[in-house]
């Protein structure tokens, strides 16, 4: 299939002006114009080039401030390059700003016309898709009400049907799959599949790399809008997270040896690892950590921090000494916001059950950049905990039982 | 495509039927939001020019005569014009900076924005015609075959309207107080337009000068085929849509070119 969008040599400049530059007519009446030219230019992306063909997806990672939402903006023609020229093929599908464009007070049905109206189709289309739209989005009984009647979940679960029922031949995702619960983004996942099947080229923006590892053909690696590499999803995720590896080591600051409230040594550099702008002052685990195998485990991270960090994220992994993960989840992936955090806190995390085998394990526990660019504090192989022994050494140690021939059979 | 389609229109068709829908769908929007915010919802649109010319009937027949003959008529008729070119402009000025999530969805035509409000404005001046005619009949005027020409007024007006409108919604990107200046000049701007007095009023020495405001052209067109019904100043009216014709693309370069950069601002 033929290239859906080219890109070449795609730069674009920004215009850095003075602090006091004038806002109102008032203002640059009486500063004379003078303080209306830029100050400085900067290019926020220069020398990009990719080709996406139909049918193919691009996933696109970099940190906060890399150029991300630019290029995405330039792809869908909205704004317009400095340099180079981008091509795109057929209509555009975005997934971006999700619900924006709703009115509280219009119905959901009224809002489900507009919107997909403004994305590209007539009126006649929007008709004829209409019922599929709101099925997608399981909102039947709440259509004909105000949209500001409806929960955010709701309002994204319709923007998002609405956005992918307008058949685009190019989609432009920016940082998705926070959309509802785990069930409706697997429904997301599944129709944007079958998009990419049926030939929409899709670009897709993540600061996330394994996000970008799992879904895309081909990955393109932003740093303060120049290239930092492109090609195979695998590698570039590799080198994005290794960069970000060594970014935390560089950041963490040299300190004399401290010991956690429970006794145990933390040695920068050896188990402990980050700024250190945000501090994990203890990490408890309950009842104990020494468990049966099936209990429930809750963890409890104490943290303390004198500056206000905004929306950080937490992480907590289990592996085995061997350094085997065998769980691993955050708050991202839970789809939890953290609110700012400010001074000292908890944050606990219940396992309801953990089926691990009897043996050694790690608690490793951290807490992050609001995008990932660092940790602010990680604790490696700091927490162990002790599953008491099971009759097999293998990683998991679920309830089972046998039977033969229907009949259970008692150990 | 992907679905199949019962019908397929030809590409460059298939565009105008969008488009249209487009407008369409956006201005019933504005209607349908006027409607339920309010408890008198689109009466709002007769009512408020009512009330005004009540207050120039009560000033102007009662308090300071002026003598003007129908003067309902002829106070209704420039209201309504004005209101339209008011709030159609001022509205429009704030056409880019309160429509982010549309400018920023890609393919969406941004240049329909002003065009949304002006046909808004173009349905409220519309639904109150009829109350007009009634006036015109209470007056006692004889509509003439002139009246005809009133949607040719209209569409000149328009035009005029979108293509002032492109300019100001531009600036208000870079000046964010253009809407607040735009209000206050449009209240001078009402003071100088024919619509509680007549033209014969003005003083000949400044005549030359009051004629170089294009609503004076307008409001005297539209009553000369409404209540006169005579021809009305095709020569001023050529010129006007001539210069809008000449303005009206650069307007939306302008506006097309603040639009962008209103979005790429992060």
């Amino acid at each position: 299939m033929g290239d859906a969008i080219v890109v070449h040599n795609l730069g674009k400049f920004f215009n850095r002006y003075h602090a006091e530059k004038p806002v109102t007519i008032m203002e640059a009446a009486l500063s004379g114009l003078r303080k209306m030219q830029p100050k400085e230019q900067f290019w926020a992306l220069r020398h990009i080039d990719f080709t996406v063909a139909s049918g193919e997806m691009l996933g696109v990672i970099g940190h906060n401030g890399a150029g991300k939402s630019t290029l995405l903006q330039l792809v869908g023609g909205v704004g317009q390059p400095d340099e180079g020229q981008v091509r795109v093929s057929g209509r555009i599908g975005a997934l971006l700003d999700l619900g924006a464009g709703f009115h509280g007070d219009l119905t959901g049905r009224e809002n489900v016309f507009v919107t997909a109206i403004v994305a590209g189709l007539t009126r006649r289309e929007v008709a004829r898709r209409f019922d599929q739209i709101v099925a997608f989005a399981e909102l039947e009984p709440f259509i004909d009400n105000p949209v500001r009647t409806y929960s955010t979940g709701m309002q994204m679960r319709l923007a998002f049907s609405v956005a992918v029922h307008t058949n685009p031949n190019v989609l432009l995702v920016d940082e998705f799959l926070s959309v509802g619960d785990l069930a409706f983004q697997t429904k997301c996942l599944n129709r944007i599949a079958e998009l990419k099947q049926n030939g929409c080229a899709i670009v897709l923006i993540s600061h996330d790399a394994s996000q970008v590892e799992k879904l895309c053909d081909r990955a393109l690696w932003l740093k303060q809008g120049r290239v930092a590499a492109y090609g195979d999803p695998k590698v570039i995720a590799g080198q994005y997270k290794s960069e970000m590896h060594t970014e935390t080591l560089r950041r963490t600051p040299v300190r004399p040896p401290q010991t956690t409230r429970s006794g145990i040594e933390l040695e920068v550099n050896r188990n402990r690892f980050g700024s250190l702008e945000v501090e994990i002052t203890d990490v408890r685990l309950l009842p104990s950590d020494i468990i049966h195998s099936g209990t429930f485990l809750k963890i409890e991270i104490d943290y303390c921090t004198n500056q206000l960090i905004q929306s950080p994220i937490f992480s907590v992994a289990i592996s085995r000494e061997d350094g085997q993960v065998c769980f691993e989840t955050n708050t991202v992936n839970a789809g939890v916001h953290l609110p700012e955090i400010h001074r000292n806190g908890r944050v606990t995390l219940s396992l309801d059950r953990l089926d691990l085998s009897g043996g050694v394990y790690f608690v490793d526990v951290g807490i992050h950049e609001r995008s990932w660019a660092y940790a602010y504090d990680y604790h490696w192989h700091v927490y162990s905990l002790f599953v008491q022994p099971t009759s097999d050494s293998s990683i998991l140690h679920p309830p089972h039982k046998w039977e033969m021939n229907g009949t259970h059979l008692i150990s | 495509m992907l679905t199949s389609r019962k019908k397929q229109f030809s590409p460059f068709k298939r565009q105008w039927v969008y488009l249209y829908d487009l407008l369409r769908e956006l201005v019933s929007r504005e209607m349908k939001l006027l409607y339920k915010r309010s408890f008198l919802g689109v009466a709002w649109t007769l009512i408020n020019p009512l009330l005004q010319l009540a207050v120039f009937v009560f000033v102007f027949q009662v308090i300071l005569p002026i003598d003007v003959p129908q003067y309902s008529s002829f106070v209704f008729t420039g209201l309504l014009v004005w209101t339209w070119f008011q709030s159609s402009l001022f509205q429009s000025a704030g056409a880019i900076i309160g429509n982010r999530a549309l400018i920023r969805q890609p393919g969406f035509p941004n240049a329909i924005l002003p065009i949304v409000t002006v046909s808004t404005g173009l349905v409220h001046f519309t639904f109150a015609l009829p109350v007009l005619i009634i006036f015109l009949l209470i007056d006692g005027v004889q509509l003439q075959s002139v009246i005809l020409f009133l949607p040719v007024l209209q569409i000149i007006q328009f035009a005029f309207t979108v293509s002032l409108s492109y300019f100001f919604a531009a600036l208000n990107v870079t000046f964010r107080d253009t809407q607040h200046t735009l209000g206050v000049l449009l209240q001078l701007l009402f003071y100088i337009t024919p619509i509680f007095y007549a033209i014969g009023n003005i003083p000949s020495t400044y005549q030359t000068l009051y004629f170089a405001n294009p609503i004076v052209h307008f409001v005297s067109a539209y009553r000369a085929i409404l209540i006169d019904g005579v021809q009305p100043n095709w020569f001023a009216l050529f010129w006007i849509a001539m210069g809008t014709l000449v303005v009206l693309p650069i307007g939306i370069k302008v506006f097309q070119r603040q639009s962008h950069r209103f979005v790429e601002e992060l």
